[in-house]
């Protein structure tokens, strides 16, 4: 939502609104074309490429034993990281995430953690000594709007084809990584009391407000962030989310269950 | 959230919390307003078990100059965690989390900053959380706001921020560190005082009924917070004395 | 005359029309958008009790020169912006080689804001007889918020004070104000300075500082 956009393609964007329209005529809740493939990066555990439009995103999962936290010794762990590299988008500046980056690898987190979608008791090794240790990396390859949303995609379409390297470590055949749930991020802009889905970088600039909200399979919530410099009515709130929860299970169910 | 010794604990006591509270009861808060002589503006509170201090320099110029923005004023928000803060030592400096509490901390106060007021300047909002016990980043942002006021700073309203939570499958306002650490969810909200939502996240498990019930139960809450903003604000020039307010809140 | 304490987003009034300073109409109520004093008269104004000094043309100021550029001097205002008096506006002519000659880095001035752009640049000038360098007396800092009630309806307040306390003052918008006089009268009138400053927001303020300087004077002799 950093990038400079002309008055003349606001006035544009704004005036298709008004007349219910979108500038690529989509429905306001529809979503671009959706194309996952997974298993891309052989070197990696897992792996996926999300294109949601023209927006691609690349997620590759490493894993290696490690030690668990202390406060759960008998659970493997996650650690999510985004990169926003300087290839994806003239806005993007190389360096160390930003606060753009690190937002968008933590509620990517945060749909894999809260959901549970991971059995990261089946990741115990030695308990309270070693556990398997699952890297989410996230790799913005062209940033056309909502990456946050190709993002969490990618991240549960990679975490579903992970194949845990216990060989390649001397800790048996490697095995399946057990993946209970599929978190789904929907998200939404909110531009004069319309509320847009999978809004591409147009969309993403002129409004003020995005929200994310995560579902499970069985229609509970389990993540949400709200972002940018806007408000929200409560109302409003509630009609995202139950359309969030709509748009979750039709891409839950096209895309992700076999 | 941790989920692991969910059974091992109860959250309530004769329909209570193990604090005494009821479900919808906030902590104790106490606010000063202006605590900080180098400041433009700032403020104390305590909620509960934080202890957080908020102070706002500005508007001011923006080093380094080329983050200045012609038309208006940009606003920084420092969310930062003292080391001693919590049990197990924080080690000194912003992490990730930190990062992401500013930004979206930001956010929430920014929709009510006139920062067309002040172009080519910087409004800097420093919050220092000194002692933790859930809900930092609640409490973070009522003393921002707080301070911003105490600052100067021409507002459309104040902000409010309150966290509900679920545990033990029932919704609760203002989750202290226990119901936190082993809570099913948790929804920190900030708003204005006429209900537009300007931070709201969530992390755990809610079903939408339940999502309804803890979006209103946080509201509330963050409308007794108000007062109470509110009020530190209004005493500070109401008498000459020094201006502390204490509240028991919900009573 | 009703005066109150009002905090930003404090409802003031339903009807649009009463919106003065300091105030903001949405859906056809008046809202505060400053923390201060709310007036209620035919409008309803909000008086700041906080806040930086904004400068706007006209505004005697005392600022204090920080830089000294090709042909500006660089002057803080205690604002978020700084002043330029560009070397044109200073009262003889002079080269621009010898600028620190007249004013050096650190020097003070009573000045005046000759023009603000829409980005904020700021022009000063000390092209005015009561303006110019300050090289005698003491200058003091209070909250520019309480300027207006230092001064006084028409000048009241000041005019007053400059004459019980027998001294020359120079107050600047931004807040600063320059004192000469003598030693005595000097700390007297900084005493009271202070005193408005404390009670700025309070009613019947001008009958208690009468009374203080008679009691003080009083005292003296």
């Amino acid at each position: 939502m950093s990038s400079v956009i002309s008055e003349i393609r606001k006035d544009f964007i704004y005036n298709l609104i008004l007349k219910g329209e979108r500038a690529d005529g989509r429905n306001f809740d529809q979503y671009r074309e959706i194309s996952i493939e997974r298993d891309v990066i052989k070197k990696a555990e897992g792996s996926a490429l999300v294109k949601l439009g023209s927006s691609q995103v690349l997620v590759g999962i490493k894993m290696q034993p490690g030690e668990p936290f202390p406060d759960s010794p008998n659970r493997g762990v996650i650690i999510t990281n985004a990169e926003l590299v300087p290839l994806a988008s003239p806005t993007f500046e190389p360096g160390p995430p930003n606060e753009i980056g690190i937002e968008l690898a933590r509620v990517v987190d945060r749909g894999v953690r809260e959901s549970k979608a991971v059995d990261l008791e089946a990741l115990c090794i030695v308990p309270g000594k070693q556990v398997w240790i699952i890297f989410i990396d996230v790799h913005i390859l062209d940033d056309c709007g909502n990456i946050l949303d190709a993002a969490s995609l990618g991240a549960i379409a990679a975490l579903l084809t992970t194949k845990v390297p216990a060989s390649k470590f001397g800790l048996g055949d490697d095995f399946i990584l057990p993946v209970k749930d599929i978190p789904i991020a929907t998200t939404a802009i909110e531009f004069n009391d319309v509320l847009m889905f999978d809004p591409d970088v147009d969309e993403e600039t002129i409004a003020n407000t995005k929200l994310t909200v995560i579902t499970t399979a069985n229609g509970d919530i389990c993540g949400m962030q709200k972002s940018g410099t806007g408000v929200l009515k409560p109302e409003q709130i509630y009609r995202i989310v139950d359309i969030a929860c709509e748009k979750a299970k039709e891409i839950r169910e096209k895309f992700l269950e076999a | 959230m941790i989920d692991m010794d969910e059974n091992d604990i109860s959250f309530f006591k004769d329909g209570l919390r193990l604090d005494g509270r009821r479900t919808d009861q906030l902590r104790p808060i106490k606010i000063e307003v202006g605590v900080l002589a180098r400041a433009d503006g700032s403020c104390y509170i305590e909620m509960g078990g934080n202890k957080v201090i908020a102070a706002v320099y500005g508007p001011r110029e923006v080093h380094p100059r080329h983050l200045q923005e012609v038309t208006r004023a940009i606003v920084r928000y420092r969310y930062n965690m003292a080391s001693f803060s919590v049990e197990e030592r924080k080690r000194p400096g912003p992490d990730r989390r930190s990062y992401e509490l500013s930004k979206v901390s930001r956010e929430a106060l920014e929709p009510v900053i006139l920062t067309s007021y002040f172009p080519r300047s910087v409004i800097d909002v420093f919050v220092e959380v000194l002692q933790a016990d859930a809900g930092t980043r609640t409490a973070g942002i009522n003393a921002a706001a707080v301070a911003l006021v105490d600052a100067g700073i021409p507002m459309k309203s104040m902000i409010s921020a309150c966290a509900a939570g679920k545990v033990a499958d029932t919704i609760v306002l203002d989750p202290m560190k226990e119901e936190d650490n082993f809570g099913q969810a948790d929804l920190p909200i900030a708003m204005t005082p006429n209900g537009d939502i300007t931070l709201l996240q969530m992390d755990g498990n809610l079903s939408p009924d339940e999502f309804h019930m803890a979006v209103e139960m946080a509201m509330k809450g963050a409308r007794d917070i108000y007062e109470i903003q509110r009020r530190a604000l209004v005493e500070k020039y109401s008498q000459l004395e020094a201006p502390t307010v204490e509240v028991k809140a919900c009573e | 005359m009703d005066r109150k304490v009002v905090v930003p987003g404090d409802l003031l009034s339903e009807d649009a029309k009463k919106s003065g300073d300091g105030t903001y109409v949405k859906d056809g109520r008046v809202y505060s958008l400053l923390y201060g004093l709310a007036n209620y008269r035919d409008k309803i104004n909000v008086i700041p009790l906080a806040g930086k000094y904004i400068p706007a043309p006209g505004d005697n100021v005392v600022g204090v020169v920080k830089d000294i550029t090709f042909s500006n001097w660089i002057v803080d205002i205690n604002s978020p912006y700084d002043g330029l008096l560009h070397i044109s506006e200073f009262p003889k002519r002079i080269d621009a080689q010898e600028m620190s000659k007249y004013l050096r880095i650190g020097s003070s001035i009573m000045t005046k804001v000759k023009d603000v752009d829409p980005t904020m640049k700021v022009e000063l000038t000390l092209n005015d007889r009561k303006l110019g360098k300050i090289t005698t007396g003491q200058v003091i800092e209070i909250s520019h918020t309480r300027v207006p009630r230092l001064i006084g309806k028409g000048g009241s307040m000041i005019g007053m004070l400059k004459k019980e306390v027998n001294c020359n003052i120079f107050v600047g918008q931004n807040g600063r104000i320059w004192i000469n006089g003598g030693a005595d009268d000097m700390d007297l009138a900084l005493r009271t300075i202070h005193l408005i400053e404390k009670e700025a927001h309070t009613n019947g303020l001008t009958d208690r500082i009468v009374a203080f300087l008679k009691k003080e004077k009083g005292a003296r002799s």
